[in-house]
C-alpha cells in the first residue's frame, strides 16, 4: 500500500485526477476510447472477414490494416498508463482491472496467431478474437462501477 | 429553443418509464453503457477500416469489396441508437442540456451528410469495374472528413461526464428543466 500512497502523492497523478485542463482526465479518458475503437474495431472486422463477411475481399490483404489496429493499441497501452497514474489503487485493487488485462494478452496473442495462418480461415480463432476484444471492452466499462477502493489514502 | 428543450425534456422523461425504471437498476446503466462501447467499435472498425482504404491502406483489395464491411458498421450504428437513447429516455435533462451532447449530434448528423455526399458523388468513379486502385481525390477527402468526424463523435460522448449541467437540489422536482432559469443555450 505504501507504493501506491506514493503513487498517488507524485506531481503526475495528481495532475491527472485534479486538473481543471480537458487534457488531464478527460483528454486521456477520449484517447483511450478512440483508440479501443481502432484497436477492437479492427480485429473485429478481420475475424468478420474471416467468418465469412465480404467473401470478395482477398484475405492475406486484411494484414495490410493491422498498423492501424497497433496504432490504436499503443495508444491504449500509454493512455491507460496515464489513468492508471491517476487512480492506481482503484484499478489495482479491482479483480476486474486483472481480468481486462489478460483478455488484452489472449486478445494480442490472438493477432499474430491470426496473422500468420489468415490464408486457412482460422474460424476458431476469430471467434476467440471477437470474444477477447469484447470482453476486454466490456470488463473495462465495469472498471467504473466494480472498484472498491478509489485512493490508497481514503 | 430553450421552450423546444423543455418540452422535449418533458416528452422524453416520460416517454418510456419501463426503461427508465430498467436502466436505474443496479446493473441497467452499465450493462448499456457496455453494449454502447461494442457498437462503438464495430462503427468504427468497419466504417474507420473503409476510410482508411479510401485513403490509401490495403490498396490491392477492391474498394466495392471492402464495402461489404459497411453493412456491419451500420448495425453498429443501429446498437448505439438504440443503447444511446435507453441514457436519453432515463436522464433526458442531463443530455439535452448538455452542450457536449449537442455537438456530438451534430458532428452524428455531418457524419451523415459526408457519407450520403460520397454516395451522391464518387463512389460510382471509386467502384467502376475499370477503377485503379487509387481512390479519387474526393473520395479520399470524404473518408478524411469522416474518420475526423467519427472521432470527434467518440471525443464529445466520452467527455459528456464533464459537461453535465448539474442535477436538482434533492428537495426539488426531478427535472431541471423545472428546477433552474431557462437560459437559451
Amino acid at each position: 500500500m505504501h507504493f501506491l500512497t506514493w503513487l498517488e502523492s507524485t506531481a503526475a497523478s495528481e495532475w491527472v485526477r485534479g486538473s481543471p485542463s480537458l487534457f488531464a482526465f478527460p483528454g486521456i479518458l477520449s484517447c483511450h476510447t478512440v483508440g479501443m475503437g481502432l484497436a477492437a474495431g479492427i480485429n473485429a472486422a478481420i475475424a468478420f472477414r474471416i467468418l465469412g463477411v465480404a467473401p470478395s475481399v482477398p484475405i492475406a490483404e486484411m494484414r495490410k490494416f493491422l498498423p492501424a489496429m497497433w496504432f490504436g493499441f499503443w495508444l491504449n497501452f500509454f493512455s491507460g498508463i496515464g489513468l492508471l497514474i491517476g487512480y492506481p489503487t482503484k484499478a489495482l485493487t479491482n479483480p476486474d482491472f486483472y481480468l481486462k488485462l489478460a483478455l488484452i494478452a489472449a486478445g494480442v496473442w490472438l493477432v499474430g496467431k491470426i496473422r500468420d495462418r489468415i490464408e486457412q480461415f482460422p474460424k476458431k480463432l476469430a471467434v476467440w478474437s471477437l470474444i477477447c476484444w469484447g470482453g476486454a471492452i466490456t470488463s473495462g466499462r465495469l472498471l467504473a462501477y466494480t472498484y472498491r477502493h478509489l485512493l490508497a489514502g481514503m | 429553443m430553450a421552450n423546444f428543450q423543455v418540452w422535449l425534456v418533458h416528452f422524453l422523461a416520460n416517454a418510456a418509464p419501463p426503461i427508465a425504471n430498467f436502466m436505474r437498476s443496479k446493473w441497467g446503466w452499465p450493462m448499456a453503457e457496455s453494449i454502447h462501447f461494442l457498437g462503438l467499435s464495430m462503427l468504427v472498425g468497419c466504417v474507420g477500416l473503409f476510410d482508411l482504404r479510401l485513403l490509401g491502406m490495403a490498396k490491392r483489395i477492391p474498394i466495392a469489396a471492402l464495402h461489404k464491411l459497411i453493412p456491419f458498421g451500420l448495425l453498429g450504428f443501429a446498437i448505439n441508437v438504440t443503447s444511446g437513447s435507453l441514457f436519453l429516455l432515463t436522464e433526458p435533462d442531463q443530455y439535452i442540456y448538455n452542450p457536449s451532447f449537442q455537438f456530438k449530434v451534430l458532428f452524428i448528423a455531418s457524419a451523415g451528410i459526408n457519407a450520403l455526399m460520397f454516395y451522391k458523388t464518387s463512389w460510382g468513379r471509386a467502384t467502376a469495374d475499370n477503377a485503379v486502385p487509387d481512390a479519387p481525390r474526393a473520395a479520399k477527402v470524404a473518408a478524411a472528413i469522416s474518420l475526423s468526424l467519427w472521432i470527434c463523435v467518440i471525443v464529445c460522448g466520452r467527455l459528456l461526464t464533464f459537461f453535465r449541467p448539474g442535477d436538482c437540489p434533492a428537495s426539488g422536482p426531478g427535472l431541471i428543466a423545472d428546477c433552474t432559469p431557462r437560459s437559451p443555450r
